[in-house]
């Protein structure tokens, strides 16, 4: 069976540990890991670690003199994670890990050559501590004449609009749900881009000549971004053509009324999207030997988003509604419930560890960026305007009831910063989140800027 | 003694003062400020509280004529960041997401220091009103008095109204030094009708021009702080008009500008 690289903080994805794999907690698409140069597992490796992040300090403080400007910055974020061990999901394998990530960034930049990259040390509880090094980002823009640009390397490429969920983000593809999130890793590619003073079209060939890939990120593509910006508004257009999705097609907005209120709203086509699906809850078997859970091919998807926001003074109000075909229906969880239900109630008859591997097999459907396809997120945000800010947010999922309620607050001084965070999913009892395997989690993270 | 002089001097003199050209006058108050239509500042703003320096950050502002001006944020905390406002419309960079973000006039006055504040360096072209009386220039709070005032002045006090949506401030009343339509101090409004800061500009020479080189903002919303806003270095810049599409923040080409 092989065995996913995913990110920790992704609280959906609850039982990425009782799949029988062990996922990093901190692994990301496109990012060094094992076998990588820099990876280090042992004490020379950390040596090699330290190495690398004293040479980043050396630069940071002889930058200057140089023209190149540099900053470096450490951030802790450690997670607690509550399993609920009542979850039918919960596939009792005793694999809650606590976990933190410890990292020390530095960005370059000198004339249009860019770079970030990241030390990381991180601990999870029940294993090793691993530390490993990588470039988040190194690129280089150039200028052609007459607004025309071009960018080679490894880039963070982030387009669309839309707070919880960004259907126009068709290269990047982050997920805005995460907690405590760490930088983003960007995507090999070659780029041609224009600007004038009001509208910008980017091309971008991502992963060339990569070929078709395990997943989206890992897909070579050809991607187009458009923006206009027409009587005050901001309009998007994507195009993206792959392996793996054909071709999609978005279009996005942002109006601002007045002071207060903005409006935002996109959406996209798909010509193909795959959904993974446990093959059991849809031919009515029982008991699998090998990973049921199956990619299952889907044409004409549709991901749209619509928002509202209100600022007035200290407090901010979001209201956002999507929309997204990836996702699992409420039928579709319903015939997984139903399936998982069935494999309990084998208890006593069929050995515990097969149906242990078989739940765990199920739960992979909690990784998903949203557990199901309709969404409405309402947040509540204060500014003191004095380094303190706090929110309040609630994400449900109106067709099977389930809810999460998210608590923040953060203080920003001079060069650190200290969030704090508490997450607890429930709603009704056989909706999918209050079914998940996660029931509370809470984080800490502290970032200071060295320079 | 002067004072009595003064206010004789400014009952007789009001009717014709009344009359001069409150744009005219705010161009000239302007020119203090920012010297050149297209220009690059470097400004550090310093966050007090209750009199102790609490944060100090750093800012490349790049001006254009038609209210366009593209922030830079400087400081280890907020590297990274930019802010472009074309005229009464705003984005968001932040370098984690390196994506613009829409944002509202209200948005932009979250935070600690106000962008609006390091961003708009201009009356001009944002408000117009009347001359509603002169009086002796106040001197500054002693908290804000660097080194020797200047002897007894006379002051214009302008009542301005925002004459565009977006501005930071509804609503100014604006001293200017009679003579030469120097800023002394203002009042700053916000749509809500409340005083938010009390303005006050220290004037010094560079390049052997007289130059307002700083200006201290008393927050009447939270008493005991205090942000002054430095102006390092201004120097005429004609950054691309390229630079200030919303899209283009994303791209590092501003090196050498």
């Amino acid at each position: 069976m092989s065995c996913r690289t995913l990110p920790a903080s992704r609280v959906h994805r609850a039982s990425r540990q009782s799949s029988g794999c062990a996922p990093h907690p901190a692994a990301l698409p496109g990012q060094a890991w094992p076998g990588s140069p820099f990876h280090a597992s042992s004490r020379q490796g950390l040596c090699r670690a330290l190495l690398i992040g004293l040479a980043a300090l050396a630069i940071g403080f002889t930058s200057t003199a140089h023209g190149i400007e540099a900053n470096a910055a450490l951030t802790a974020a450690p997670v607690w994670e509550s399993r609920a061990a009542a979850s039918p999901y919960e596939a009792g394998q005793g694999t809650t890990r606590n976990h933190s990530r410890q990292d020390l960034e530095l960005r370059l930049r000198e004339g249009g050559f860019n770079a970030q990259a990241t030390l990381r040390w991180q601990t999870a509880e029940g294993g090793k501590p691993e530390h490993h090094g990588f470039a988040n980002q190194a690129y280089v823009d150039g200028d052609l004449g007459g607004g025309l640009g071009f960018t080679v390397g490894k880039k963070v490429l982030s387009w669309g609009v839309g707070f919880g969920f960004r259907p126009l983000d068709v290269v990047q593809r982050e997920n805005r749900r995460d907690v405590a999130p760490p930088a983003l890793v960007g995507l090999p590619l070659l780029a041609l881009e224009r600007f004038s003073a009001d509208t910008a079209w980017t091309l971008a060939w991502v992963r060339p000549g990569h070929g078709a890939g395990a997943n989206d990120s890992r897909d070579s593509s050809l991607a187009f971004h458009g923006y206009r910006l027409v009587d005050g508004d901001d309009v998007h257009a994507v195009a993206r053509l792959s392996h793996r999705r054909g071709v999609e097609l978005g279009l996005g907005a942002t109006r601002v009324v007045g002071e207060e209120w903005s409006f935002h709203g996109a959406a996209l086509y798909q010509r193909r999207y795959a959904k993974t699906r446990n093959t059991l809850a849809e031919n009515g078997g029982l008991l699998a030997a090998s990973d049921p859970m199956l990619a299952t091919p889907q044409r004409h998807g549709l991901k749209a988003v619509a928002g509202a926001q209100w600022t007035s003074g200290p407090w901010s109000l979001l209201t956002e509604a999507w929309y997204d075909a990836d996702a699992y229906s409420r039928a579709e969880w319903q015939r997984l419930d139903a399936l998982t239900a069935r494999q309990r109630d084998l208890a006593g008859v069929a050995p515990a560890s097969a149906i242990a591997g078989n739940v765990a097999w199920s739960s992979q459907a909690y990784r998903a960026d949203n557990l199901l396809r309709e969404n409405l997120l309402l947040r509540l945000a204060h500014d003191t305007g004095d380094g303190v800010k706090a929110h309040a947010e609630l994400l449900l999922t109106p067709t099977d009831g389930g809810r999460v309620v998210t608590l923040g607050v953060s203080h920003e001084g001079d060069r650190q910063r200290l969030s704090l965070g508490l997450r607890q999913l429930g709603g009704k009892p056989d909706s999918a989140y209050a079914q998940s395997p996660l029931r509370r989690i809470a984080w800490i993270e502290w970032r200071w800027a060295l320079f | 003694m002067f004072k009595p002089l003064l206010i004789l001097a400014t009952l007789f003199s009001f009717p014709a003062i009344a009359a001069e050209d409150v744009t005219a006058m705010l161009k000239k108050a302007d020119s203090y400020r920012l010297p050149e239509g297209s220009s690059r500042v470097e400004t550090v703003v310093e966050l007090y509280r209750d009199g102790q320096l609490d944060k100090e950050r750093r800012y490349t502002v790049y001006i254009k004529p038609g209210r366009r001006s593209l922030v830079l944020m400087k400081s280890a905390a907020e590297s990274g960041q930019k802010l472009l406002m074309l005229a009464d419309q705003f984005w968001l960079l932040m370098p984690d997401t390196q994506r613009p973000l829409r944002i509202t006039p209200s948005q932009k006055l979250l935070g600690e220091a106000s962008s609006g504040d390091i961003a708009s360096m201009t009356w001009a072209e944002d408000y117009d009103g009347t001359v509603v009386g002169e009086l002796p220039c106040p001197p500054k709070p002693a908290a804000l008095a660097h080194g020797a005032e200047d002897g007894p002045r006379s002051c214009l006090r302008l009542d301005l109204t925002a004459t565009r949506s977006g501005v930071t401030y509804s609503r100014i009343e604006l001293l200017l030094e009679r003579a030469g339509k120097l800023p002394v101090k203002a009042d700053l409004y916000v749509q809500s009708g409340k005083r938010a800061k009390e303005a006050w500009f220290e004037t010094g020479r560079a390049n052997g021009q007289l130059r307002i080189m700083a200006m201290s903002l008393v927050d009447d919303i939270q008493p005991g702080r205090l942000t002054r806003v430095r102006y390092q270095r201004i120097v005429a810049r004609e950054a691309p008009d390229e630079f200030f599409n919303p899209a283009a923040l994303v791209r590092n080409s501003l090196a050498g500008w």
